[in-house]
């Protein structure tokens, strides 16, 4: 069965214990931080930090490996493609035709580059580190309606069942003698049709049944529940929060004003 | 504390005016563990659904009549405020367990009730030790097995502490080991904590092993209660609404017709013990005669080399397989779930490649053949319909596999309609399988798999959540096609069918050969099959039992039980009679 879709990893640290909204507000942080500061150095010290944040909470070096091996492509595509289309600067490398590579493209491809995967590693910190039904605890404690939360986590929830049920109906349409993905770009749409519609077929069964099941267990919407972890803001989040808006605000006055 | 009294005077719920239930009366003492059967279509499920007010409150429908229970009318109470008294589980497990890990999923019910979480932590500990779960309450419930999710189903109700614990068809589809799992914690609880149960549930073993009273349900009435002894003597009535009995009551049935005989055995203890009372222990075993069939011409059409096969990552699924089947051949393969046997079965058809060694069908090694070359030879059947049926007629499904074979129009319209014919679908040709009742989207799928004509047949769990009748009808139409010369490849998981129909027994265990061989000699290796937590069926049982007195003590069905135990007597009478007139010459000097 695949997991794929959940990146949580189970640790016992001092950022899994965090609030999840502490860690959502790192997020904001983070992004208003890095799209205010396009700095080389900005970006490749918040990576560093990043990296010791996460190896300090014990996530394996796999899953960073995994992580760099999911970004690889993308950097290297705006190393190659930022130049090419920002030839701005007087000192060129480079020219041919009217391509012209120059080293403040270069740089400015490079900085570019490390503040998307800086970015990309601030959303990790989070998933990383918060379990859904944590991540889905805090946005309905930010505000979130809980049927919203409820069919989010639902949703999630059921993304590997759904991609279960759609192998299984491939391999059966399969052993009836029916070929997938082939020919012409109408053909393979058409080629689908036979496994969508048992997929969807099979996924409204699912959710007819899951309603009762709701009902089973006691759910009306609207009405008042308890939580069996009741969300509270720890001594690290009461010392985490006011840093960030503090260094948010000073660092937005050295910017801007 | 008050009895519990559910009453059903007419009501008729629904959607459009369908209707299901007309005129159940029903009482249920506190503490009794009911046990309410009938065919597929009786009305089981929806009377469940009134329980706890599902019915009306969130379809509608027509609700005449009423409902209590534990003093409280369902009328006035919705399903929110009846979950306290009275909890529900389902039967697909996978649509009722829809968080990320078990702890919440026993949580759930408990932040609906609004419990403070301290209570919540000693209310989940609770229920998880109770379906024996404990420890497992950080799992992902993918990650469990087919029992386990069943009792974890279980658990996110109990922990609710109702009253009533109602449970649909909670071991359908399970394994022989996930099945005592389950019905060992319902019995638990029922003694332990005086839990009312109520359990629809289609094997008649099962509800006459565990079950006070039984229920029976036809057409949406209840047409008889009683004592699993007094409702399963009734045979004959039963098999008229479709239903299963106990093998040991069609035993007792068959002697009474037959020989007018007044047995009212329904154990497998009492039927040795008045069995046994009209033959003496000690006699020689009589020989089986039925004989083996020489070996003929070998001729396999599978042919399976030192298969190894592990899904990505993880381990051996399969781990050395050596078989060959022969031509017209009919080879049940059994064992525990994860055991290997669907995974094997996918290689006969492409769908998996091995890992190391080969697979030959036909003499042919599928490696090199696309799944769609090999579906002119083996045809398959999957477990669910579902995950097959899309088209908008049943005719439509039927004529798509010869279509996709390459068949001419007149071909396929051909196939498309003997098949209809043949499986009993030619009225329903212009319907959407879709809207089909479980049995006939069964149906549908079979004869689309028929239609393609496939020499090797392929059938994964075909009777899982099939009523007695259909199976009945199925297990029919499968013998008849295996007649016709196809061969025939059957997962089960019901050992009665295997010892009725398969000529042939593979036993997989964690992806190994447990035992392969004529199903006459496999079921005799009973250390063999508790090692793949297996158990015969209980006439084979019955018979192995009662070896000593005589019997052949190899019998596979009620029909041949009766035919060696009738021939036994006969030769112990005709004995009687010549040691009666040789007794004279015996005593001379």
């Amino acid at each position: 069965m695949s997991f794929a879709f959940d990146l949580y990893v189970d640790r016992a640290s001092w950022l899994h214990r965090l609030d999840p909204r502490t860690k959502l507000a790192f997020v904001v942080f983070s992004s208003i931080l890095l799209l205010s500061f396009s700095h080389l150095l900005v970006s490749a010290i918040f990576l560093l930090g990043i990296h010791g944040i996460l190896w300090s909470s014990k996530v394996p070096a796999s899953r960073l490996r995994w992580a760099w091996q999911r970004m690889w492509p993308i950097t290297v595509l705006i190393l190659v493609l930022w130049p090419i289309f920002y030839p701005q600067g007087e000192e060129v490398l480079w020219q041919v035709w009217r391509i012209r590579i120059t080293t403040q493209g270069l740089w400015q491809g490079l900085s570019m580059a490390l503040r998307v995967d800086a970015l990309a590693f601030a959303f990790l910190v989070l998933l990383f580190s918060t379990d859904q039904a944590r991540l889905v605890r805090g946005l309905v404690k930010l505000g979130l309606p809980y049927e919203w939360g409820l069919t989010l986590a639902i949703a999630l929830r059921y993304l590997p069942t759904l991609y279960g049920i759609y192998t299984t109906v491939s391999e059966a349409q399969q052993a009836r003698g029916w070929v997938v993905g082939e020919g012409s770009f109408i053909q393979r749409i058409k080629s689908y049709l036979p496994i969508l519609v048992a997929v969807i077929v099979t996924a409204l069964r699912l959710a007819d049944n899951l309603s009762l099941a709701l009902a089973a267990r006691g759910f009306q919407p609207g009405a008042r529940r308890t939580y069996l972890r009741e969300l509270k803001l720890g001594l690290a989040d009461r010392i985490c929060l006011p840093l960030f808006a503090v260094s948010l605000i000073s660092l937005l006055i050295l910017r801007f004003a | 504390m008050d009895d519990l009294h559910y009453a059903y005077p007419p009501l008729t719920p629904g959607g459009e005016p369908v209707p299901v239930l007309k005129g159940v009366d029903l009482r249920v003492r506190k503490g009794e563990f009911l046990a309410l059967m009938g065919p597929t279509g009786a009305g089981k499920t929806t009377l469940c659904l009134t329980l706890n007010g599902i019915l009306p409150h969130l379809m509608g429908g027509t609700f005449q009549g009423k409902v209590v229970v534990a003093g409280m009318d369902t009328r006035e109470h919705g399903p929110g405020q009846m979950s306290h008294k009275l909890g529900i589980v389902f039967q697909d497990p996978e649509s009722q367990l829809f968080n990320m890990t078990v702890e919440d999923e026993v949580a759930f019910g408990l932040e609906s009730l609004g419990l403070s979480s301290a209570e919540m932590e000693e209310r989940i500990a609770w229920a998880l030790e109770v379906v024996r779960l404990s420890g497992l309450g950080k799992r992902h419930p993918l990650q469990l097995s087919g029992g386990q999710k069943k009792r974890l189903a279980i658990a996110t109700v109990l922990a609710m502490r109702p009253q009533v614990l109602v449970l649909d068809e909670p071991v359908t589809g399970l394994d022989p080991l996930g099945r005592h799992e389950v019905l060992s914690v319902v019995e638990q609880l029922k003694r332990e904590s005086e839990t009312t149960i109520v359990m629809v549930e289609q094997d008649a073993e099962a509800v006459m092993a565990w079950a006070d009273r039984v229920a029976i349900m036809e057409g949406g009435r209840l047409v008889v209660e009683g004592s699993p002894r007094q409702v399963f003597s009734q045979v004959e009535a039963l098999h008229n609404w479709g239903l299963a009995v106990p093998q040991m009551s069609e035993l007792a049935h068959l002697f009474n017709q037959r020989q007018r005989a007044s047995f009212h055995f329904i154990t497998e203890d009492e039927a040795c013990s008045a069995l046994a009372s009209k033959l003496q222990p000690g006699i020689e075993n009589r020989k089986s005669k039925i004989a083996n069939p020489g070996p003929s011409a070998p001729s396999p059409v599978i042919q399976v080399e030192d298969l190894c096969y592990h899904y990505n990552d993880g381990p051996l699924a399969l781990a050395g397989v050596n078989l060959s089947i022969e031509a017209g051949d009919f080879l049940a393969i059994v064992g525990q779930n994860g055991s290997g046997k669907t995974t094997l079965a996918k290689h006969f058809n492409g769908l998996l490649r091995p890992t190391r060694g080969r697979v030959l069908v036909l003499g042919q090694d599928t490696a090199g053949q696309r799944v769609g070359q090999l579906a002119r030879k083996v045809g398959y059947l999957f477990q669910n319909p579902d995950h097959q049926i899309f088209a908008p007629t049943v005719w439509e499904e039927v004529a798509f596999g010869p279509r996709n074979l390459g068949f001419s129009d007149e071909e396929v319209a051909a196939r498309t309609s003997e098949a209809l014919a043949l499986f009993g679908l030619a009225d329903q040709a212009d319907t959407p399988p879709a809207v089909l009742g479980y049995g006939l989207r069964r149906q549908v799928t079979v004869a689309a798999v028929w239609a393609m004509r496939p020499q090797i047949l392929v059938l994964d769990e075909p009777t899982a959540g099939l009523d007695w009748r259909s199976t009945c009808t199925l297990m029919e139409e499968i013998t008849n096609l295996n007649r016709q010369g196809h061969t025939i490849i059957l997962i089960t998981h019901d050992m009665k069918l295997v010892a009725e129909f398969a000529r042939q027994v593979l036993v997989l265990d964690e992806g190994q050969i447990l035992a392969c061989g004529p199903t006459r000699q496999v079921f005799q290796q009973e250390a063999l099959l508790r090692q793949a937590f297996l158990a015969p069926p209980p006439i084979t049982a019955l018979a192995r039992r009662m070896r000593h007195y005589g019997l052949r003590g190899d019998s596979l069905t009620i029909e041949e039980f009766y035919e060696d135990y009738t021939a036994l007597r006969r030769d112990k009478e005709q004995g009687d009679r010549a040691s009666a007139t040789l007794r004279p010459c015996d005593l001379a000097p």
